[in-house]
């Protein structure tokens, strides 16, 4: 393989990576490991600390959660993309790509004028008279994933539409014509067939959602403190970056396992798309 | 021939990577000073006013970049690769990069001494020069809680009956959690709060969790969410609500028991002339020159000196200013800084039993 020309094609995007990813990465890797001589001494008071326990699950249960909804609103969404003619598709193909068009910083700062207990929903609701005290939609739960879901949407979207859109029409047609009714022709034919699209969005969602830090930052309450603000705080507030690439490890450690049950669950295949 | 063909890949990804890899930051021309601030108005304002009298001194030009990240200050001396000058902080940042030797101790022969007697002592540090003031200040929405009848003092804002809507404080952003006020809150008369007890202070934040509609994370924030009433007062820096106000948001100020504290140039470590940054700050700390900026942003000049360029209602709305000043307190830093017998300062131990208190419940 190295010795063929093809093989040099992979070169400048290896190069690439190792200075750009590879290297900075075993740099914070060692970084946790040494603070003047070897320690385990950032690893011993990050898990002898509850609070970073906490972080970690807050930020893999907003992670999880925003992951279900993409798929849950998307899946659909890509469905229709996927069957409806080429125009209407384009349309759809704009609105999802919208929220791109604005900063997650200023789409942050959107959300809490329309969520807010004063804001436009509220004020709409209580106008129909669909309410008395206003909705609390902000500084939860609900105030982060809203905020999340709108912005990670397309990584789950476009996945599903790449592989939808090459399932053969025909297949579907074949299973109606051997007596399936839709829905089962759905469930059993398409819905396996769109598999790949589905690991690959979740898995997109997923690793964009646990590095979310502005979001649930402002849209957040107690409850949505991730471990990424707690990286932050111990990189800008106290300096102790040893601490901050502990965190840091210990949260591409915990992903990584998640990743490796995902794979061993829908298929290593899968999720490279060669399914 | 593989050889070269590698040989060229690599130069290749080097030449397209160069961009992108940082190896030589953007660093000043000789004859460039590079000021790190907080960028916006504050900026330009110096811009206007400070930079002209200093270029045409000593024949240098300014360059302003933003913000002088603790993080980033860090990472400039341990590589050598030093393109700042001068940064304008807080206190709080002042300590963390003084106690891990990143700045470099002022020259105060190079500054007026007229000057520096128009100044505060309580801001003239070995390392640090203070230039304008901030306050924690009652802030509040003036449409929930009309002038007559908002919070006047820390134990109103502590009561939800008498002054209803939620209440919003900071958590995160470096700002260590607001202590001196859950002292005042529960009595304690300002001349005693420090040394503080820290106990009474949290059994008093205890009683303040249940009516936070928001921890705030940064002070943009907090002014959003007073003015949008998401809060209807809340403890932040009080001339960003008098500048809000200015911009029409329905929000008041009290200067009533605010914590004074100071934004202050310091040096970087290994600064490329120190004469010439030295130079800079003693034009900055000049007093028409910090009424003028005043003017536009609302923060308390530190030099006193400053205040007879500026007219009675300039001054009513600055925290510097006689009549406000006298209401206020100083932050007392030393308290706040002074390692325990764990090596910690008071700052690093209470903010990270803030996290704990906010994650734990």
């Amino acid at each position: 393989m190295w010795r063929s020309r093809e093989g040099l094609l992979v070169l400048p995007a290896l190069l690439f990576y190792i200075v750009i990813y590879i290297y900075p990465l075993s740099r914070i890797g060692a970084w946790s490991f040494f603070d003047d001589g070897f320690t385990l001494a950032f690893y011993r008071e990050m898990l002898g600390e509850s609070m970073y326990y906490r972080a970690l699950a807050n930020t893999l249960e907003i992670s999880l959660l925003s992951t279900a909804l993409c798929l849950l609103l998307g899946y659909p969404l890509a469905y229709l993309m996927a069957t409806t003619a080429l125009r209407a598709r384009r349309v759809l193909m704009i609105l999802v790509l919208i929220p791109f068009w604005t900063s997650v910083l200023v789409r942050t700062f959107a959300w809490i004028v329309i969520l807010g207990n004063n804001g436009l929903l509220n004020r709409m609701l209580m106008a129909l008279g669909l309410t008395d005290t206003p909705v609390k939609l902000l500084f939860n739960m609900t105030g982060v994933q809203l905020g999340m879901v709108h912005v990670l949407l397309p990584f789950m979207v476009f996945p599903l539409l790449a592989v939808m859109s090459r399932i053969d029409p025909n297949t579907l047609r074949v299973a109606r014509s051997l007596g399936a009714s839709p829905r089962r022709a759905f469930i059993e034919v398409f819905l396996p067939l769109s598999r790949p699209g589905i690991a690959a969005g979740c898995v997109l969602v997923f690793l964009l959602a646990v590095g979310f830090y502005v979001t649930p930052a402002l849209l957040g309450g107690p409850g949505q403190v991730t471990l990424a603000t707690m990286i932050d705080m111990q990189i800008n507030t106290f300096l102790n970056w040893g601490l901050a690439a502990t965190l840091g490890v210990v949260l591409l450690v915990v992903i990584g396992g998640i990743f490796a049950v995902f794979s061993r669950v829908l298929g290593v295949r899968e999720l490279t798309g060669n399914g | 021939m593989k050889r070269r063909d590698l040989l060229k890949t690599t130069v290749g990804v080097g030449v397209l990577a160069a961009p992108f890899l940082h190896i030589r930051p953007a660093r000043a021309d000789k004859g460039e000073l590079v000021v790190v601030s907080w960028g916006g108005d504050y900026d330009q304002a110096v811009r206007d006013l400070v930079v002209p009298a200093f270029s045409k001194a000593t024949g240098y030009s300014v360059k302003f970049d933003a913000p002088p990240e603790n993080a980033k200050v860090k990472a400039m001396v341990q590589s050598g690769n030093i393109s700042w000058d001068v940064l304008l902080t807080d206190i709080p940042a002042v300590l963390t990069l003084s106690k891990d030797n990143l700045l470099e101790p002022l020259d105060y022969s190079a500054i007026d001494r007229a000057k520096l007697d128009k100044i505060p002592k309580e801001l003239q540090r070995s390392h640090a020069l203070g230039q304008r003031l901030y306050s924690f200040n009652i802030v509040y929405n003036t449409t929930q809680l009309p002038p007559a009848k908002h919070p006047h003092n820390w134990a109103e804002v502590w009561d939800a009956k008498g002054f209803p809507g939620g209440r919003t404080f900071n958590f995160q952003g470096g700002i260590e959690p607001q202590l001196e006020m859950a002292l005042l809150a529960d009595g304690v008369p300002v001349d005693k709060l420090y040394p503080l007890d820290v106990e009474r202070a949290w059994r008093m934040y205890d009683k303040l969790r249940p009516i936070v509609s928001k921890w705030y994370t940064s002070h943009a924030q907090a002014i959003q969410l007073i003015g949008a009433g998401e809060a209807s007062v809340g403890c932040t820096i009080g001339p960003r609500g008098i500048t809000a106000k200015r911009g029409g948001a329905p929000i008041g100020v009290d200067y009533n028991q605010g914590k004074l504290a100071s934004d202050n140039w310091c040096l970087i470590k290994g600064v490329r002339d120190k004469k010439i940054a030295m130079a800079f700050i003693n034009q900055a700390i000049d007093a028409r020159a910090q009424a003028g900026i005043a003017q536009r942003v609302p923060y308390g000049p530190s030099n006193g000196g400053a205040f007879e360029f500026l007219t009675a209602a300039e001054a009513a709305d600055l925290n510097t200013s006689p009549e406000n000043i006298k209401e206020q307190f100083w932050q007392n830093v030393e308290w706040w800084s002074q390692p325990g017998p764990d090596g910690k300062t008071p700052r690093e131990t209470q903010a990270a039993r803030f996290a704990k208190w906010m994650l734990n419940g």
